[in-house]
């Protein structure tokens, strides 16, 4: 490429045109992929987090083939707890045709081994708190660009601020070091959708009552209210004024027969949400079951008064508590 | 007396199947009390036809799983441990959702666009280039 024998006046063109060909390339690169900057670390988060941070404790499990979803799944789950082997989990999660493991089910199976997956929020200040907490965190990446996608998945173990780098396990490669740029721009071709998978009674650091309600509900769909106890309990004392964690409360401690705690966490329930008609119902059910007809009847009026999906239950209760009790 | 004992059987059957799709309908909690996981769906803002939806993507799901090679022995625990979002979004747009697998299915062309934007710290399909 260097030296030719031939030398025409013609290549002299070419030779001129090939900067400027380099330099369009490599600006449509630019305009393909999004202009990657160093992403930015809310002040917030720096003052609470660690300078430096790595799990040491996160067992590494190198993929073979494309397994890189059952291998991030072992990682995860062994740190949980769990004694999760790659070549168990890959019958559970990955998609022969496919050739990978999408993402449904990559969380899915975590619930398959007892344990709740989190979603986390897509930012980085959201992946550092999870990893200072301990936590280690699941990443889905894009490694490539979005027109020839390379998906991956990987865990991220650590992270130095100083250095600007994320460390993960990913690939064959344990304690992979990337610059937070680099990452960024790989994180952010997924939406940066990442997952902590924890134990019940483990809560994300940056939990939300809204979706961790929704991601132990979900699990608890799964595994049964008994499995789930923890994880409400652990819920309701991080956000004691969520009217529908203590209500979701009372229905776990309810299953495994516990009333008086059940009654308990209802009346939590309706105090910080007076309009949550399930609560009011539930609770009405259960001061019925334990005799307490005048508690009954006073909560399940309140039920039947407000309109919506529990009204024609709530009325039909109270019309046969009413018949029971007055005939 | 194949008839005596199908008598004896039929109504055996129809009680263990009837019986067996009542935890499907009933609510966990046992006692009429509101689960959980209705209340959130009540919720929810959603027409009935996304929740019958919901119903039906399982089974959607079962049938795309074996397309795509699935052990069928394992279909039917990997589709209880979906949720139902998890469920309906894997019937609608499962050829579509990403699957992590670190393959390249790129031309030679492309090796080197993707080498440029490695280098420019884009992307990081190659691990030499680090």
């Amino acid at each position: 490429m260097t030296s030719s024998p031939l030398r025409h006046p013609a290549r002299r063109g070419l030779r001129n045109a090939r900067p400027a060909g380099v330099l369009a390339l490599a600006l449509s690169l630019l305009l393909m992929a999004g202009c990657a900057a160093t992403p930015q670390i809310d002040e917030a988060t720096l003052a609470s987090v660690p300078r430096q941070a790595l799990l040491d404790d996160v067992p590494f499990h190198g993929q073979r083939d494309y397994q890189c979803g059952p291998a991030s799944l072992a990682m995860a789950l062994e740190h949980a707890g769990v004694d999760a082997e790659v070549d168990a989990l890959i019958p559970q999660v990955f998609l022969p045709d496919r050739e990978g493991s999408v993402q449904p089910e990559m969380l899915a199976t975590v619930r398959r081994h007892a344990r709740i997956p989190f979603r986390i929020e897509g930012d980085m200040d959201a992946l550092l708190t999870e990893i200072a907490a301990g936590h280690p965190v699941v990443v889905m990446q894009n490694l490539s660009l979005p027109a020839w996608p390379l998906w991956h998945y990987a865990v991220a173990i650590g992270y130095d601020l100083d250095a600007e780098e994320m460390i993960l396990h990913s690939g064959e490669e344990p304690r992979r070091r990337e610059s937070f740029r680099a990452f960024d721009a790989t994180w952010a071709r997924s939406d940066r959708w990442a997952f902590v998978a924890l134990p019940a009674g483990e809560l994300p650091a940056g939990a939300r009552p809204g979706p961790a309600t929704e991601a132990i509900s979900d699990f608890e769909r799964v595994q049964g209210p008994a499995a789930a106890l923890p994880a409400w309990e652990a819920l309701a004392e991080r956000f004691p004024d969520a009217g529908m964690v203590h209500f979701a409360l009372g229905n776990a401690r309810h299953a495994a027969g516990d009333e008086a705690a059940a009654i308990d966490a209802f009346e939590r329930a309706v105090a910080r949400q007076p309009d949550l008609a399930a609560a009011w119902l539930n609770l009405g059910l259960a001061q019925e079951a334990r005799g307490r007809s005048d508690a009954a009847a006073q909560a399940l009026r309140r039920a039947a008064a407000l309109s919506g999906r529990w009204q024609a239950q709530a009325e039909a209760a109270l019309e046969s508590l009413e018949e029971r009790h007055d005939p | 007396m194949m008839k005596t004992i199908c008598r004896y059987l039929s109504p055996l059957l129809i009680a263990a199947l009837v019986l067996g799709s009542l935890p499907a309908m009933a609510a966990p909690a046992g006692s009429g009390l509101v689960s959980t996981q209705d209340a959130l769906s009540a919720e929810q803002v959603r027409s009935d036809r996304e929740r019958i939806h919901e119903v039906l993507a399982r089974d959607d799901i079962r049938d795309q799983l074996v397309a795509q090679g699935v052990d069928p022995a394992e279909v039917e625990a990997r589709v209880a441990a979906l949720s139902d979002a998890e469920a309906a979004q894997m019937a609608d747009q499962l050829d579509q959702l990403p699957a992590g697998a670190s393959v390249v299915g790129a031309l030679f062309a492309v090796f080197v666009i993707l080498l440029v934007t490695d280098i420019l710290g884009l992307t990081n399909v190659y691990p030499f280039t680090r």
